[in-house]
């Protein structure tokens, strides 16, 4: 019997709900953290990407004598030649399973490019200078057709079309919503009709995308590795275009530098890498710059609406006509987004009446890549537009509406008119917060102060619900995951996962459970992401799922393990196994207070499986799935289906003062009270969401991807493309608010999506009420000086 | 990457400079700070055979001379905020050297005449050295000549500068007004200015305006004295007939069309000069 201790057991809280420092912060903070421009493999070459410089044509020919002849170059790759080797990249969500049209996707241009910066070409060299240096001498001869960059306009019907197996450009249409909206607005007294656009914008993660593949002759394998978002899903994709096994493949995902959507998977330039370094017999790197970067399009949405409500501010009906632009067609997962905007149009309100026609149409733009948001966005902009009006057109205080509509507390779940099934929530509870928080009434009495010198301080509410954790069923976006916990003969854990982090913290999350869930200290415990070889099958971060499926899941394999433990241990303390704990490393007797250390015990599973530890057996490893609850894939009455666990949701305030000489907006404060239900690391929630405030403000202020009128970006760079710096914000103020939802582990719901869309509409939202002396009404963002000024000239010339 | 090869020299001394360029016949550029010169040759805006670099030619520096101040051309924005002279020497200069955006790195390593010969109409050192009359120094093999602020600037990224030359100092004749007020109006902190305003009072107190960023070239004019205060809408539609007049041919980018710059550029006028005259414009950060 191996020596019981009675050592004194350091008692510390528990994790899950502590702001647990960031695993690896260190790490990053002192440059050490290895990306994948950080990765060399020997004999490894660079690859450079030849572009299409007009949006839309047939390629006549691929002239690549002078570039193979250029210092260096092992390879210049043309369209023709890559199809021979490698077949269309399957779509991340396939429009065709979602009731659109399919097209071909390649990694490089076959026959006819389709925007300006689509892949025609590629070139292997020795060094990078050398292979972009050949890129600039392929000549591509085009035979131009007519281009089309906006999307109302690719709808007419002598549009050019994009893809001529379609009969026009749309690639999926859709109606969505319940109720007798004609009877609703009949009814209503007021009703109001206006059109709402929002431009298209970008995610500029700091790091841009890059993968570095190497085939291996001998073995016929392929290891990749990435700045990935979706490990297991890429391995996929490449062994369909590449036509290979899956089991030939190994990806491995380097630290990642931020995504937000951009590194799911779908790009050319995945199945690209792969194709050169198979072709070349050499490890192939490729690291995007950013000008290629910026052509990643966030959103870009024109919302034709007509809304009617009551006296009371009760808004009774909502139609909807969304065109959203998608730009040319991807395999990533860009083109979906608009499906939820449209889903999510009804927000946290009881509108019982909403009916949404959309249409994804493309265009001659580079396609939309899927951003933090994910659609849901738009539709808080809109939705939160829509409410200002209804308050303006009947007099009321844009605070008391939201209170008037939204979901009263109690009423949870909550189908809403588009079939989603909101788990849980306190919205009134989140506005009460946010209007003390501002000190709304004293706010409204200085905003009438300083008008009457002439200055204009404007309020700005928004409130934002945010489904996450989706499943889309017969497709890779799963709403369960996988983990495997394992704890060595030291008692030392790793955790294995299926989910990945873009660099928002799931692992530092994880971890907490595991140390809470299994009883040992944080430091005992790595976590394991991002390798299809080391972690079990799963499914990587998109939709705030990280610590609903990861977390849930690696609950289950630290109970398992933990169950052991405290089998084993309480056979070592010689007390029955009801009457032990398991905590910060130790199995205690309740009795008595007499320990074992959880190495000890972990030691005896292994060393002593036939005496002590017969009970059990002898492997201290699990793997578990967990499904949360409240996703429902069967169809209801009307046809809705039920993709979302959970609901997130969060009230946003944003006070500006705009200068109505230049159109220059100044923002003075802004609070955002987040409920995202049981917080596992509060520290971590508030890094999330502060970043998604700013990417929302800047939609929402200054950040516009502009394309000239041969679809070429213009704004390709971050003195063009104005992202919100430390200057131009406040100081951001968090508060929350804790609603735990009932379908899921811990009642955590999604967190690190939400801001974005409420933030943009806080903000415009503002601005339109520091301006109401002048009767401006906002109808697009991004709302830079010149868009304030054009604001105020419209309505002083009405 | 730079994919094209070149030849690079970093002369250490003025008489280096210019034989390389003669000897280069126009084929090479002047590295100064590198802020603009490095992303254009990276992203093959400008491809030359020959880059001279001018870091140790030693044409660095704030030297007051009689009635006039040189500052040499390779003078960081970093070098005029803190040289203990510049509130007194160039308070202009340091008044916008603040507001550059960009952090330490662009204030480090960008230089006032690597501005003034890049030229970009959305940029600040040009209408200031417009503003205060400065005279451009230009140095070749054959010798050395001055340009009026005025003159040198020919248009959107073009100088009176010849191809075998290169700015050596820019020459401010001292200060004889009171203050002076400067106004930056940009769309966010990363953003290229949209319109500035420097504001030089002359010995005679004339309100010598010059126009930053509203045109390829900066426009001098010159305004009354708000008798009635700078609030007064008499005055400020003085400002803005006599600034509408100057504004024929607007700038216009990717962040603001010409007529933006326009309707902002009167605005911007106005409160140089009441920063001017009511601040004293020395410690205004833009």
């Amino acid at each position: 019997m191996t020596a019981v201790t009675s050592a004194d057991v350091v008692v510390t809280g528990p994790a899950i709900g502590s702001s647990a420092r960031k695993e690896g912060g260190d790490t990053l903070l002192t440059g050490r953290g290895r990306f994948v421009d950080d990765y060399t493999l020997p004999g490894m070459r660079y690859a450079a990407v030849v572009r299409s410089e007009v949006p839309h044509a047939r390629i006549l020919r691929v002239d690549v004598r002078e570039a193979e002849q250029s210092p260096g170059v092992a390879l210049v790759l043309t369209g023709e030649s890559a199809a021979a080797h490698a077949g269309p990249i399957p779509h991340f969500i396939d429009p065709a399973a979602r009731g659109g049209r399919y097209t071909d996707v390649r990694c490089l241009a076959v026959g006819k490019v389709v925007y300006a910066g689509q892949p025609v070409a590629a070139v292997v060299a020795d060094t990078r200078r050398q292979a972009e240096a050949a890129a600039e001498l392929v000549r591509v001869e085009y035979e131009p057709l007519p281009h089309v960059l906006d999307g109302d306009d690719a709808l007419a019907a002598d549009a050019p079309l994009l893809y001529e197996e379609w009969p026009d450009n749309v690639v999926l249409h859709n109606h969505y919503g319940t109720g007798d909206v004609d009877a609703a607005l009949e009814s209503a007294d007021l009703v109001i009709s206006d059109t709402i656009r929002i431009a298209r914008s970008t995610t500029a993660p700091i790091e841009p995308r890059g993968y570095l593949a190497s085939w291996d002759r001998l073995d016929e394998t392929l290891t990749v590795y990435g700045s990935l978002q979706n490990p297991h899903q890429l391995r996929w994709m490449v062994a369909n275009s590449l036509g290979l096994d899956e089991t030939a493949i190994h990806v491995i995902t380097a630290r990642v530098g931020g995504s937000f959507g951009l590194k799911m998977q779908g790009h050319p330039e995945e199945t690209l890498v792969c194709l050169l370094s198979k072709l070349t017999g050499a490890p192939v790197k490729w690291i995007e710059d950013r000008r290629e970067a910026f052509m990643a399009g966030a959103r870009e949405q024109v919302h034709r609406f007509t809304v009617g409500a009551m006296r009371d501010g009760r808004i009774v009906g909502i139609r909807d006509q969304i065109v959203a632009n998608t730009g040319a067609v991807s395999a990533q997962a860009g083109w979906a987004m608009p499906n939820m905007s449209a889903t999510t149009l009804a927000s946290g309100y009881t509108v019982p009446n909403v009916q949404a026609e959309l249409h994804v149409v493309v265009t001659n733009k580079p396609p939309l890549n899927a951003a933090r948001g994910f659609g849901k966005d738009s539709a808080h902009f809109v939705m939160e537009r829509v409410v200002d009006l209804v308050a303006r057109g009947l007099g009321l205080d844009p605070a008391e509406v939201r209170r008037t509509n939204f979901i009263p507390a109690g009423q949870f779940p909550y189908r809403t008119a588009t079939g989603l099934n909101i788990d849980s929530g306190d919205f009134p509870g989140l506005l009460d917060k946010a209007l003390a928080a501002l000190d709304y009434d004293a706010l409204r009495k200085r905003q009438a102060d300083l008008r009457t010198e002439g200055r204009h301080l404007g309020v700005g509410l928004a409130f934002e619900l945010t489904p996450e954790s989706a499943d889309g069923p017969g497709s890779f976006v799963s709403g369960f995951d996988v983990t495997t916990v394992r704890m060595t003969m030291t008692g030392k854990v790793t955790v294995y996962t299926g989910v990945t982090t873009p660099g928002g913290g799931n692992d530092t999350g994880i971890a907490q459970i595991v140390s809470d869930e299994l009883g040992v200290p944080m430091s005992w415990i790595t976590v394991v992401q991002g390798d299809t070889e080391r972690c079990p099958g799963g499914f990587g971060n998109f939709s705030g799922r990280g610590m609903v499926t990861g977390g849930g899941s690696a609950a289950l394999a630290a109970r398992d393990v933990r169950a052991k433990i405290a089998t084993v241990g309480a056979r070592m303390l010689a007390v029955p196994v009801d009457e032990v704990e398991v905590a910060h490393g130790y199995v205690r007797a309740v009795g008595d207070g007499r320990t074992v250390p959880i190495p000890e015990v972990a030691a005896a599973v292994v060393t002593r499986a036939f005496a002590i530890a017969n009970e059990v057996e002898p492997v201290l490893e699990a793997t578990r799935a967990y499904k949360p609850g409240n996703i429902d894939h069967v169809p209801d009455e009307r046809g809705r289906i039920q993709p979302y666990p959970t609901y997130s949701s969060c009230l946003h305030a944003a006070v500006v003062e705009v200068d109505a000489e230049t159109g220059q907006t100044k923002l003075l404060d802004f609070v955002m009270v987040h409920d995202c239900g049981t917080i596992i690391n509060p520290a971590l929630v508030e890094g999330q969401a502060y970043g998604a405030i700013v990417m929302g403000i800047g939609a929402g202020l200054t950040e516009r991807l502009v394309h000239d009128a041969q679809g070429r970006l213009a704004s390709d760079r971050f003195k063009s493309y104005l992202l919100p710096r430390a200057g131009d914000l406040p100081t951001i103020r968090l508060e929350h608010q804790v609603t735990p939802s009932p379908f899921t582990m811990y009642g955590n719901k999604g967190a690190g999506e939400a801001g974005v869309g409420g933030a943009q509409a806080a903000v415009a939202n503002a601005i339109e009420d520091a301006l109401a002396p002048f009767g401006v009404t906002v109808r697009e963002v991004p709302l830079p000086p010149p868009a304030v000024l054009a604001l105020i000239d419209e309505a002083r010339t009405k | 990457m730079i994919t094209k090869d070149f030849t690079y020299h970093a002369p250490t001394g003025l008489d280096g400079v210019v034989s390389v360029l003669a000897e280069a016949a126009g084929d090479a550029v002047v590295l100064g700070g590198g802020t603009m010169l490095i992303p254009d040759m990276t992203h093959g805006r400008t491809r030359a055979d020959v880059v001279v670099d001018l870091s140790r030619a030693g044409l660095s520096g704030i030297a007051p001379g009689d009635g006039e101040v040189v500052v040499g051309a390779t003078t960081t924005y970093a070098d005029v905020l803190a040289d203990d002279r510049a509130p007194a020497l160039v308070p202009l200069l340091r008044v916008m050297a603040g507001g550059v955006t960009g952090g330490p790195q662009i204030r480090n390593k960008g230089t006032v005449g690597g501005s003034a010969s890049y030229a970009n109409p959305s940029s600040e050192v040009p209408a200031c050295l417009v503003a205060l009359g400065a005279r451009m120094r230009l140095a070749s093999a054959s010798g050395t000549r001055e340009v009026e602020a005025l003159d040198f600037f020919t248009g959107a990224f073009a100088t009176a500068r010849r191809p075998d030359e290169v700015l050596a100092a820019l020459v401010l004749p001292a200060l004889t007004g009171t203050s002076v007020g400067y106004t930056k109006l940009k769309h966010a902190e990363s953003s290229w200015p949209i319109a500035t305003a420097a504001c030089v009072p002359g010995p005679d107190g004339a309100l010598r305006v010059a126009l930053g960023a509203v045109a390829a070239t900066p426009l001098l004019v010159t305004v009354d004295r708000p008798d009635a205060g700078v609030a007064d809408p008499a005055w400020r539609a003085h400002v803005r007939e006599v600034v509408d007049a100057a504004v024929t041919e607007p700038w216009s980018d990717v962040l603001a069309d010409g007529e933006y710059r326009r309707r902002v550029a009167p605005v911007a006028a106005a409160r140089s000069i009441a920063r001017a005259l009511e601040t004293g414009g020395e410690e205004e950060t833009p």
